[in-house]
């Protein structure tokens, strides 16, 4: 039963470690290898409201706040120039992930540090004690999938995003300023990351290379799901399923991996993945 | 040649006169910066050259320094285990390349793919070194195994010499015919696959001999510093090595090699004083490049210094008429029966049968969306049809991959001018040949045998005075007519040509046709040519076909066909 609530909430996770990456993906089709710092930069904010003393859940909302805006300035300044060779925009955004992650260990320092919980103890479910925590994840995630689907399918705006997505050029001759759809997406996006940063840390810890790790999963997850928030959710649930049996399973060394290598393989075999 | 062995020269010179000029602690960190400079250089051949962004070269020169660390803990190095260590720091890479060649590249991977792979490599190499408990010594690693027993200027020499014999080996070789091949596989790949070459072998060929150039790096550093860390194969120092390269300008061979050299030792003085600082001007630096000088930084500094762009172009060759080894068979050129394809459920070919002999010059006519360019298709690439048998020549098309099909003796030619854009036009010819006439590696022929029929096109159309002009920079028909004579180059007995005239003026056209004629009445080929000016089709045709919704409703003589009702309503939108 704890395994299946383990599959279930590192779903969670990944689903919204991911989120903001598919957004990003899906728009613009680069992969943002800033995504990592986004998440350290939320992480960091959640510390701040930690250290100044005030109430843990303040500090997700900070940590979108700040993501965001660092997302914005950095497609104003870097990936926008970069909007037609997709593979130098990958490597900037790879240039801007050090750079944050160097400020932020000017900031900080390099040392691991740990952000207060907003919430603490467990809950008991079906018989099982588990922590509270990682089960308001999986409504964080749902909130974070549901508030998007929200806001693709019922506004203006996601009316031009899925223009945007399904055909840029068309969307452009229609009067749609793909422009304006690009950076509030790469914003988002980043914003997103932040917030998961901001999530994940009260199960971990702070330091400031602690993106990194992520990046890959998260990275593998939403290229194996093409542009779809459904097919990451189905993605997360069977490589974060595969991922929690084989760390308990076998060995966590290899849990590491599975989400890679497991990812790589499905591609290889079926180009687009989960995606139809 | 003459700028390329001076500066070879050069660097000789440097590495032999470095070990008494420089201090200990430089010629120490040196020797380190010289062995990431062979890293460099095999990003850039993979990178700059091919186009194929790999972040995971530092897992093959982590395998090949973990090689050297785990013989010499094991079985020791001395005398015959040295060789033997050696090799393994070379085949251990390579093995691990094929494996990834293999995830990488297939028929129709994106270029996105092998990046993300390139990502996966490192992560499971470093994973595994993690947890092979006391034989890789885990996180920290081994140390403290024997060592060959060689001075720092006597390494400074071996290092500093291999990279100088690396870079020049690489020069010649890139600017070799056979090296052009690389370039044209990342202007076209998909062209280079339907001139008959094996682009999914190459690319897994080239990152087989990069993983062991890398290995060998890794093996040296091993046996120089002895220490080895899981953090050699990472993620990290692979990211590293691209950012050297963008840096020092990819492409350029020299660039990068100076830009790992450069950058890695000042890291090495700076890190001790402002670690953090000096990582972020580096990652400042890369974005500077990245956006504002794509080309890197040796490249625009050369400009500055020399006011100049390159040295004096190559001569061209000389065009020679090739033999023609196939006197052409008078039978049957395609054999097409039933075939079909469907995207899901949704149907948009099927039923075509269809057969057509040599010296037939056959067209096939229909609106927007009868599914012309999709039977092309399913001639020319076995994976692409849903059902039905084709028949090259006689030959079984199966389920075979372009370059195979190229292979049955069939040609074809794109709808929109397909050329490799940063090759001369000479250049471009001689890849059509490559299947043919094996390039050489190290050196430029002088010739360049075209068949007849690519000859006559490049005469008529006045190629051959622009032998040594860049492919973009030929007019739209010129480009046309590039690619045609590079497909004829291939000495086809099958041509399919999709729109050949599309976008020409009416002299360009008239020419073109007259061409198409005489390949199929004087050289016997037979030509599948789909067109949508039908008086163009009845000035030059044996015979027409018309499809129609994904069916073939005509075959027949250009009068039958031209005077039929249904083509009348299909083009000139008669009612029923």
């Amino acid at each position: 039963m704890t395994l299946v609530l383990d599959i279930v909430t590192t779903a969670a996770i990944l689903f919204a470690v991911s989120a903001g990456l598919l957004v990003v993906f899906g728009v613009m089709k680069i992969i943002n290898f800033a995504h990592g710092a986004f998440i350290t930069l939320g992480a960091y904010a959640g510390l701040l409201v930690t250290q100044a003393g005030l109430s843990p859940w303040l500090g997700l909302p900070l940590a979108f706040i700040a993501g965001a805006a660092c997302g914005a300035v950095v497609e104003r300044i870097v990936v926008r120039p970069l909007y037609t060779r997709a593979l130098d925009a990958i490597l900037a955004t790879w240039g801007l992930g050090i750079i944050i992650g160097q400020l932020l260990t000017l900031g900080f320092g390099r040392e691991v540090q740990f952000v207060q919980s907003p919430i603490t103890g467990t809950l008991t479910v079906f018989g099982e004690a588990y922590s509270a925590y990682r089960l308001f994840l999986v409504l964080a995630a749902l909130a974070v999938g549901g508030g998007f689907a929200l806001l693709l399918e019922g506004t203006r705006l996601g009316l031009n995003t899925r223009a945007v997505i399904m055909n840029e050029d068309l969307a452009r001759g229609l009067g749609i300023d793909s422009v304006r759809v690009r950076f509030i997406t790469f914003a988002l996006g980043s914003g997103l990351a932040g917030l998961a940063g901001a999530l994940i840390t009260p199960l971990s810890s702070v330091d400031p290379a602690m993106g990194v790790p992520w990046l890959l999963n998260a990275f593998m997850l939403v290229i194996v799901s093409g542009a779809s928030l459904l097919t990451l959710a189905l993605a997360t649930l069977l490589l974060g399923g595969a991922q929690v049996l084989v760390s308990t399973l076998v060995s966590p060394i290899l849990g590491g991996l599975t989400i890679v290598v497991l990812a790589a393989i499905v591609l290889r075999l079926r180009p687009a993945g989960f995606a139809r | 040649m003459k700028r390329m062995a001076a500066a070879a020269l050069a660097g000789a010179l440097v590495v032999a006169i470095a070990p008494f000029v420089l201090d200990g602690y430089t010629a120490n960190v040196l020797v380190r910066s010289l062995l990431f400079g062979v890293l460099a250089l095999s990003v850039d051949l993979l990178w700059g050259f091919t186009g194929f962004l790999t972040f995971g070269q530092s897992a093959f020169f982590g395998v090949g320094a973990y090689a050297y660390a785990l013989t010499a803990t094991q079985l020791g190095v001395d005398g015959f285990l040295l060789p033997v260590s050696l090799l393994l720091g070379l085949l251990a890479p390579a093995v691990l390349a094929l494996l990834q060649g293999w995830l990488s590249f297939y028929h129709r991977a994106t270029p996105l793919y092998a990046s993300v792979v390139s990502l996966v490599v490192p992560a499971v190499v470093t994973q595994v070194l993690y947890s092979g408990g006391t034989f890789t010594g885990s996180s920290s690693g081994l140390t403290g195994y024997d060592m060959p027993d060689l001075s720092v200027p006597q390494w400074l020499w071996l290092c500093g010499g291999l990279l100088v014999l690396l870079t020049a080996a690489a020069a010649v070789f890139v600017r070799s015919d056979a090296g052009r091949l690389l370039v044209a596989l990342r202007d076209n790949e998909m062209r280079c696959a339907f001139l008959g070459i094996p682009t999914t072998r190459l690319r897994i060929g080239l990152l087989i001999a990069m993983a062991a150039v890398a290995g060998l790096a890794g093996w040296l550093y091993a046996a120089y510093s002895g220490v080895v860390a899981p953090e050699l194969a990472g993620f990290d120092l692979g990211t590293q090595a691209v950012i050297w390269v963008a840096l020092g300008g990819r492409g350029t061979l020299v660039g990068p090699v100076l830009g790992a050299i450069g950058i890695d030792l000042t890291s090495a003085y700076l890190s001790g004083s402002l670690p953090f600082l000096w990582r972020l001007l580096v990652g400042l630096a890369f974005i500077l490049v990245i956006v504002l000088l794509p080309q890197g930084l040796f490249p625009a500094i050369g400009r500055l210094i020399l006011h100049r762009r390159r040295a004096a172009p190559v001569a061209p060759p000389a065009l020679v008429p090739a033999a023609t080894a196939t006197a052409r068979a008078r039978g049957e050129a395609l054999a097409v029966s039933d075939v079909a394809r469907h995207f899901g459920a949704l149907p948009v070919l099927s039923g075509v049968s269809l057969r057509a002999a040599a010296g037939e010059l056959l067209s096939l006519v229909g609106p927007n969306g009868a599914g012309k360019t999709t039977l092309i298709r399913c001639l020319s690439d076995g994976t692409e049809r849903s059902g039905g048998t084709v028949h090259i020549l006689g030959q079984r098309l199966g389920s075979l991959p372009p370059h195979r099909c190229v292979a049955l003796g069939l040609g074809r030619k794109f709808q929109t001018a397909n050329v490799f854009d940063s090759l001369t036009v000479a250049e471009c010819l001689r890849i059509a040949r490559a299947t043919i006439d094996r390039p050489s590696p190290w050196r430029r022929a002088g010739t360049l045998a075209l068949p007849d029929a690519a000859m006559e096109v490049v005469q008529a159309t006045g190629l051959d005075r622009l032998l040594g002009e860049e492919a973009r920079l030929l007019a739209h028909g010129q480009k046309q007519a590039l690619e045609l004579a590079m497909v004829l180059a291939l000495d086809p007995a099958l041509v399919l040509l999709d729109e050949p005239t599309a976008g020409l003026t009416r002299s360009e056209r008239l020419q073109i046709g007259g061409i198409l004629r005489r390949l199929a009445q004087d050289h016997g080929m037979c030509l599948l040519l789909v067109e949508h000016d039908l008086d163009f089709v009845r000035e030059i045709s044996t015979r027409m076909v018309v499809l129609h919704q994904g069916r073939m409703v005509l075959d027949g003589t250009v009068e039958e066909v031209a005077a039929s009702d249904l083509v009348r309503t299909i083009y000139a939108g008669e009612p029923h």
